[in-house]
């Protein structure tokens, strides 16, 4: 499924190629279209990538030999807590009921009650014998090919600015995402669909929102497009009451007119590329469909998936979620955006326990667990996993106390659990620590400007080169910190 | 004041970074200062102008300018460019035919004076501020009264206001009377209250992201720094270092974020007209009281009120007044407030009158109910007085004797509670002599018997609009309910239930405000039956017919006095109070348990209301036609019944005149002191610093100690000063790359030195000169620019020049470009005949919702208000417009000094299938048949001069008329909305 430019309609490729538009880049009249398009702010640093207008999409080279070419990110909004998934701690065991010695009197949300155990058994697992919790019995069977980062921080204790951290490298609202980033200096694999894919929860969209997979300044070929299994992409197709034939006829005179309309402008490149892109767009229009079909999909990978759950509709979605996740791998989509978990509502429709934790991470985890462990399953099975990288991840972690008067854990920025698998991670590690009590981290601390490094390094990218020019200065997803984690690189 | 170029200080202060541009030389101290947006404007001879500085350099690099544009082609530029909408068939022949040399300049000030230039050049400066209608963030909470500063901006174009002014007014607009203009301190998005942690470090690293974003605000767009950077750590390049962040940000201490009324000298009138209207409400509370029957006068008065009481009575002596609670309805007794009015109608019992009280015990709660709230003059619970026992008594002491006529009082004005409700009591004042007498109680009060359910049923077989609602409102003795009717005359019924266990001797029904709304259908006859059977199910109880009554009502409103048949026991119609009610007295029914009240209507006909029933016991013994107390004649009840619709009248437009009064600006408080904070972590403070500005531009600096809004007003002048060699080059900067897409110096924001150097840094400086000697006037410049030949040049590429200058930086044509996201949604409405061009005021809306949580579905056909221009929309921060969004609109999360010109599939599928581009199809076929007829040649001819102002070419016609003839008209709008040729500013 991996198509190239060749699917220009012969009309579309015939009328760019009577203007020596396309794949002639060495003409002045491509340069022109270049620099117009982009804007010559992003080309300031003169090292940055080189956009076809005409296929934004196209694959482009990354800085260095990268290890993996696409990246799933599976991102669980709310902060999930560290001590009851991945990070064990025997002492607060120990010393559950009792007061943290020297730690905080208030935190985010008022003021702290005594520390409290884990809210589920852990017990160890695969060759490793990470210690892994009750609480995700699908995903604890895959710590094997797993590297966990235990002692990461935030910048921020506020779930919005805390996720922008988190995907944009900035607390402000506004800085080009991950995947914007990614998909400008690589590109997509696939020239039918977008390069970047956001796939929003069934219960809801994320905290911070747009912000997640927005192109910030970046150009906004760049921004993610959302869209999911139960969801599709808005405009894809006009109203009801518009015949094909109706549609036709517009898109064949829209394409009339705008090639008398280019005679008249000869060299224009930025008419050449509207042109494109409604070429681009109707391949769009058969593709998207085409790969949020499920109905192609065997009774036993809707059944490994959890997607055919009557009983649960919301981990049926999210299992949904994850197959489409998994075909748009699969088709070459360079950056999917998997979200489990939505807006802040007390904890019920994402990993916010700040109440009830215990039973609200019972229902969470029933939709994460069997979804997203089939998930890397089937993309290992495919072998999509070597040259995949999967990442999990969540915004920050949770206090070792509950709150006062509370069965739930306030924000805790100061040391979280992420970790990776997949194409170029060095599986079975475990690397950072926090103390024994889960509050902070203290050995091999990094914040999270050193897991999107490690991220882009793994893409073949160099974080503080991938650059573009806003008000002022070059930014970059890492600010002007990051350092590659190596010890999670395989 | 002084402008220094270079300084010896920042010579060592900034020498060392963290790191440096290619090519520069750590070791050696650079000189910062030495860059050339630093240095004053150079000066000129009278002669030049713009087409002469373009040709110059044209000439030097071998190039040449292009031959003028065609006639259209210059229109439709200047159209979209200045007021962002297409010209009209109409305007585009008139200029055409026309041949007068002047016409080109005639076009230009019609133009820049029309209403829609502000609109559509407000727009760039918005996207520099990030303007938006909500708070950003995850909750992104709306922010309703952002938009007079909005407005501001539009009005400030429109009127030309000088740029210096434009400058001051948004830094420090409360103390230059454009109070509205401070909204620019406040666009940046931040977190509210809930969403910052409640640990201190929390709260002050939110107060300094705050602080943050006016710096970064202020200085990128006057003064083109990127001040910001330097935070956490000494600008990486610029001469800014992070004393002279936290110098710059203690200019703002005392500025915080949040709404407030909006002071100026407009709101000044305002605020009179607002004073002149309350005025106005206390005399109609007079008149209006004058109609209320006098306490103790013997005429039965209205029941106790939870929501408001008058008690009016001949005038007093008063020193002291005393109300004692003998019952209430449950529980202590709370009363909001106490209002005792004198001859004059002013409420003389304010605390703020130095008024004092006492009380037999009070229950206090603090911020909820406390003694003092008892003449606090504020209204509700959370601002009452409770009693510490059942019964008890409040007074007021006043400093002097007054002579009183009238009290008012209640248990909670805002109508949330009607519990704690005095039922007995007694009103008493003493005079200077200490003598008590009473004044008003509640014994001529009527008595209701508590209906505690009730049910409507619309009756049977109904068509039509069937909505009924029913409200027991939990008040003392009331039902309201309202039944919309169908077509059928089949009576409607309502059940109620009376207070439980209670013997009561039901003697009287009272009805309220039977209203129809068809004035030939008549309310043919209400039947009233009342029972003893105590079953809880309502309707199916057995209403005895013993007490079966009737009254024949013959019109509504038209006529509010029903044709009265008496029918069994004695009916008397009686109409005692100015509220009109009807009143259905018989005899008394001991026990009655419930009330069945059933309605026909004489003929078809729409609907009738009933406000209200009351069940009284026994009335007391009515003095017909006393001498004295007020004759509740209908005259008098009309009169009433339009004062206190003049009142409400008055109070809507109150409400509308605080809603329209608010801005989200600067609130302006004692500023804290300031420290530079080591790497920007507001838990590292070090140095204090003083309000001083950039050192490497100037030597302003004030105490520690300098008030808040002279802190403002200093840096405000400073900035729009002439003589800062900034701030006039960024302002025409941005000018100019409003007219061609690019800026002279493509870095709008950034002057420093990783901001692009200027491809005409004479022209730039001629500019910013002439701009000055204008008087700031962003019109001038704006008639130099489109007046000027380089303008005029054609669109056409030229392959020569292009292999040269392919990015027309030199202008040797004029570079076409994409309309903006506004600019496309404005003029499709204005080609399709739908634009609405409403002007100020709240935004309209793109998506289902304002603000907050939980995602933003998007508005897909709009109408009305929906159609205005898009400048206009409520912005939600963050969250793109569902079809016009994908254009490279703005989020308003960072600033935007320059839109981008991208080109994606989502915008072509955007605009070729969203409902808003099918609907506007429709309406602009719809348009051209009723200009154009039903012959489709003329159809496609005027179809071509609506969007693109000219004929169609003969292949061009018989291209659209086979597809219009096949696929319909709306088949060639939907792809003219699509086309380039109509897309572009050519």
């Amino acid at each position: 499924m991996r198509n190239g430019a060749e699917h220009i309609s012969p009309s579309g490729r015939q009328l760019l190629d009577r203007r020596a538009f396309l794949g002639n880049s060495a003409t002045a009249l491509s340069s022109i279209a270049l620099t117009s398009l982009l804007g010559t702010e992003g080309l300031l640093a003169g090292k940055q990538p080189v956009i076809d207008p005409s296929r934004p999409y196209a694959p482009r080279a990354p800085h260095f030999a990268p290890k993996a070419k696409n990246v799933l990110v599976i991102f669980c909004p709310g902060a999930v807590s560290q001590l009851e998934t991945w990070d064990y701690k025997p002492e607060l065991i120990k010393q559950d009921g009792k007061p943290l010695a020297g730690g905080p009197a208030v935190t985010f949300q008022g003021p702290s009650g005594n520390l409290a155990k884990p809210q589920y058994e852990f017990r160890p697992r695969g060759q490793t014998g990470k210690m892994v919790s009750e609480m995700i019995p699908n995903l604890a069977e895959l710590t094997d090919d797993i590297a966990f980062i235990h002692s990461l921080t935030s910048k921020s204790n506020t779930h919005g600015p805390a996720e922008n951290f988190l995907s944009t490298g900035f607390v402000q609202d506004g800085f080009p995402s991950m995947g914007g980033w990614v998909s400008y200096a690589l590109g997509s694999e696939n020239q039918n669909l977008p390069a970047f894919v956001s796939i929003p929860d069934p219960r809801g969209i994320p905290q911070s929102s747009v912000n997640n997979w927005g192109p910030g300044f970046l150009p906004a070929e760049f921004q993610g497009t959302p869209f999911s299994a139960s969801k599709p992409l808005l405009h894809l197709d006009p109203p009801a009451g518009i015949t094909t034939d109706q549609n036709q006829a517009a898109r064949s005179l829209l394409q009339r007119m705008n090639a008398r309309h280019l005679e008249k402008h000869p060299g224009d490149g930025k008419l050449a590329a509207r042109i494109a892109s409604y070429e681009l767009a109707a391949r769009m229009q058969l593709s998207v469909p085409e790969i949020g079909d499920l109905n192609s999909e065997p009774a036993h990978v809707l059944k490994s998936y959890g997607a055919d759950n009557a009983s649960n509709p919301i981990k049926a979605g999210f299992a949904k979620n994850c197959i489409l996740a998994r075909r748009l791998i699969e088709s070459g989509v360079r950056f999917v955006q998997l979200f489990n978990g939505a807006y802040a509502s007390g904890g019920t429709l994402n990993w916010d326990g700040h109440k009830d934790l215990k039973k609200q991470y019972d229902v969470h985890a029933e939709i994460l667990d069997q979804p997203a462990t089939a998930l890397i399953k089937d993309l290992r099975d495919r072998g999509l996993l070597e040259e995949t990288l999967v990442v999990w991840c969540t915004e920050f972690g949770r206090m070792p106390m509950f709150q006062r008067g509370a069965k739930g854990r306030d924000h805790n920025p100061d040391g979280f659990t992420c970790w990776m698998t997949g194409a170029g991670v060095k599986p079975g590690v475990s690397h950072g620590l926090t103390d024994e009590l889960g509050r902070k981290a203290i050995h091999n601390v990094h914040p999270l400007y050193d897991f999107n490094a490690t991220i882009l390094h793994l893409l073949g990218l160099d974080h503080e080169k991938l650059t573009f020019y806003h008000n002022g200065i070059e930014r970059r997803l890492t600010n002007v910190e990051g350092n590659v984690i190596g010890e999670v690189i395989g | 004041m002084r402008f220094q170029l270079t300084f010896a200080s920042v010579l060592l202060t900034i020498g060392w970074t963290l790191g440096a541009p290619d090519g520069v030389d750590l070791a050696k101290p650079e000189d910062r200062t030495d860059h050339w947006s630093f240095k004053p404007l150079a000066q000129f001879k009278a002669d030049w102008n713009i087409d002469a500085f373009i040709k110059e350099k044209l000439i030097a690099n071998g190039l040449a300018m292009s031959q003028a544009a065609d006639r259209l082609t210059w229109l439709r530029r200047v159209y979209f460019d200045l007021i962002g909408l297409p010209p009209s068939p109409e305007q585009v022949t008139a200029f055409l035919t026309d041949t007068d040399s002047g016409v080109h300049d005639r076009v230009v000030d019609q133009l820049l004076a029309s209403p829609r230039y502000g609109e559509r050049w407000a727009q760039h400066w918005l996207d520099v501020v990030r303007y938006a209608d909500t708070h950003g963030f995850e909750v992104n909470t709306p922010r309703p009264n952002a938009w007079p500063y909005r407005d501001y901006v539009i009005a400030a174009f429109n009127n030309d206001t000088p740029f210096d002014q434009f400058i001051r007014e948004q830094i420090a607009g409360d103390q230059f009377g454009k109070d509205a203009g401070t909204g620019f301190l406040v666009t940046a998005a931040r977190l509210l209250p809930g969403q910052i942690g409640k640990d201190a470090a929390s709260m002050r690293l939110a107060r300094q992201d705050e602080l943050g974003e006016i710096v970064i605000n202020t200085s990128e767009a006057f003064l083109g720094l990127s001040v910001g950077c330097a935070r956490c750590h000494n600008h990486k390049f610029d001469a800014i270092s992070a004393k002279d962040y936290y110098s710059m940000q203690a200019f703002f201490a005392g500025v915080s974020y949040g709404e407030r009324p909006i002071q100026s000298s407009e709101s000044e009138a305002l605020h009179k007209q607002k004073e002149e209207l309350k005025s106005r409400v206390r005399e109609i509370d007079r008149a209006v009281a004058g109609l209320v029957p006098l306490a103790r006068s013997g005429v039965e008065r209205p029941p106790v009120k939870a929501s408001i009481n008058v008690e009016r009575f001949a005038p007093v002596k008063a020193r002291k007044i005393r109300f004692t609670i003998q019952k209430t309805n449950l529980y202590e007794p709370c009363i909001d407030e106490l209002e005792v009015f004198d001859s004059n109608g002013n409420n003389i019992a304010l605390s703020s009158l130095n008024v004092t009280r006492s009380a037999s015990g009070s229950k206090e709660e603090p911020n909820r109910h406390q003694l003092d709230f008892i003449n606090d003059g504020k209204f509700g619970n959370t601002h009452s007085w409770m009693c510490n026992e059942k019964t008890g008594w409040v007074m007021l002491e006043f400093p002097i004797e007054h002579t009183i006529e009238r009290v008012v009082w209640a248990r909670d004005r805002d109508g949330k509670f009607k519990d704690r409700l005095a039922l007995e009591y007694v009103i008493e004042v003493a005079d200077d002599s200490g003598k008590w007498q009473a004044v008003a109680d509640s014994k001529d009060r009527r008595s209701l018997i508590d209906i505690v359910n009730g049910v409507v049923e619309p009756g049977p077989g109904r068509t039509g609009n069937n909505v009924f609602e029913n409200a027991f409102d939990g008040d003392v003795g009331t039902m309201t309910f309202t039944t919309n009717g169908g077509t059928v005359t089949a009576p409607q019924r309502s059940l109620l239930a009376l207070e439980e266990g209670a013997i009561h001797s039901l003697s009287h029904i009272r009805i309220n405000d039977i209203e129809g709304n068809d004035n030939n259908g008549r309310m043919k006859q209400i039947t009233v039956r009342v029972t003893t059977d105590s079953d809880k199910d309502l309707t199916a109880r057995a209403y005895s017919d013993v007490t079966n009554l009737s009254v024949k009502m013959f019109s509504g409103d038209a006529n509010p006095l029903p044709n009265v048949v008496i029918n069994g026991n004695t009916i008397e119609h009686l109409d005692t109070e100015h509220d009109g009610f009807y009143s259905i007295v018989f005899d008394p029914v001991p026990g009655a348990t419930g009330i069945e009240l059933e309605w026909a209507n004489e003929r078809q006909h729409k609907h009738w209301t009933i406000r209200e029933i009351e069940a009284c016991t026994s009335a007391p013994e009515v003095q017909k036609n006393q001498v004295g107390v007020i004759a509740q004649d209908p005259k008098q009840q009309s009169k009433s019944k339009s004062l206190m619709q003049e009142k409400s009248n008055i109070e809507a437009q109150l409400r509308e005149f605080s809603k329209s009064r608010s801005v989200f600006g600067g609130i302006f408080g004692k500023p804290d002191p300031v420290h530079i904070l080591n790497r920007g972590d507001a838990e590292q403070p070090e140095e204090e610093v003083t309000p001083t500005v950039l050192s490497a531009l100037g030597d302003l600096s004030l105490a520690k100690d300098a008030p808040e809004s002279e802190r403002r007003v200093a840096l405000a002048k400073w900035i729009a000063d002439e003589k800062n060699p900034l701030t006039a080059r960024v302002a025409v900067n941005r000018i100019w790359q409003g007219h061609f897409g690019i800026g002279i110096v493509e870095t709008a924001n950034d002057f420093g030195k990783i901001g692009a150097a200027p491809s005409h840094p004479r022209l730039l400086d001629w500019l910013a000169a002439e701009f000055i000697r204008s008087g700031w006037s962003v019109k001038h410049l704006h008639r130099l620019i489109v007046l000027s030949d380089t303008y005029r040049q054609s669109e056409q590429i030229v392959t020569h020049a292009s292999a040269k200058d392919a990015e027309v930086r030199l202008l040797w044509r004029f570079p076409s470009r994409r309309l903006e996201a506004e600019g496309i949604r404005d003029a499709m409405l204005a080609v399709s005949g739908r634009l609405n061009l409403k002007t100020g005021g709240p935004g309209f809306d793109l998506f289902f919702s304002r603000g907050g949580l939980s995602g933003f579905p998007p508005i897909l056909k709009f109408q009305g208000d929906g159609l205005r221009r898009m400048i206009y929309a409520h912005k939600i921060r963050m969250e793109p417009d569902s079809v016009f969004g994908a254009f490279d609109c703005p989020d308003a999360g960072q600033s935007v000094s320059r839109r981008r010109q991208s080109t994606t599939p989502i915008q072509a599928l955007n605009l070729f299938n969203s409902q808003f581009t099918i609907d506007e199809s429709e309406a602009m076929a719809k348009r051209v048949r009723e200009d154009a007829g039903a012959q489709v040649p003329a159809q496609v001819a005027r179809t071509y001069w609506l969007a693109y102002g000219r004929d169609p070419h003969p292949n061009e016609m018989a291209d659209a008329e086979s597809v219009v003839h096949r696929q319909g008209l709306e088949t060639l709008c939907r792809a003219i909305f699509n086309s380039n040729e109509f897309l572009f500013i050519p």
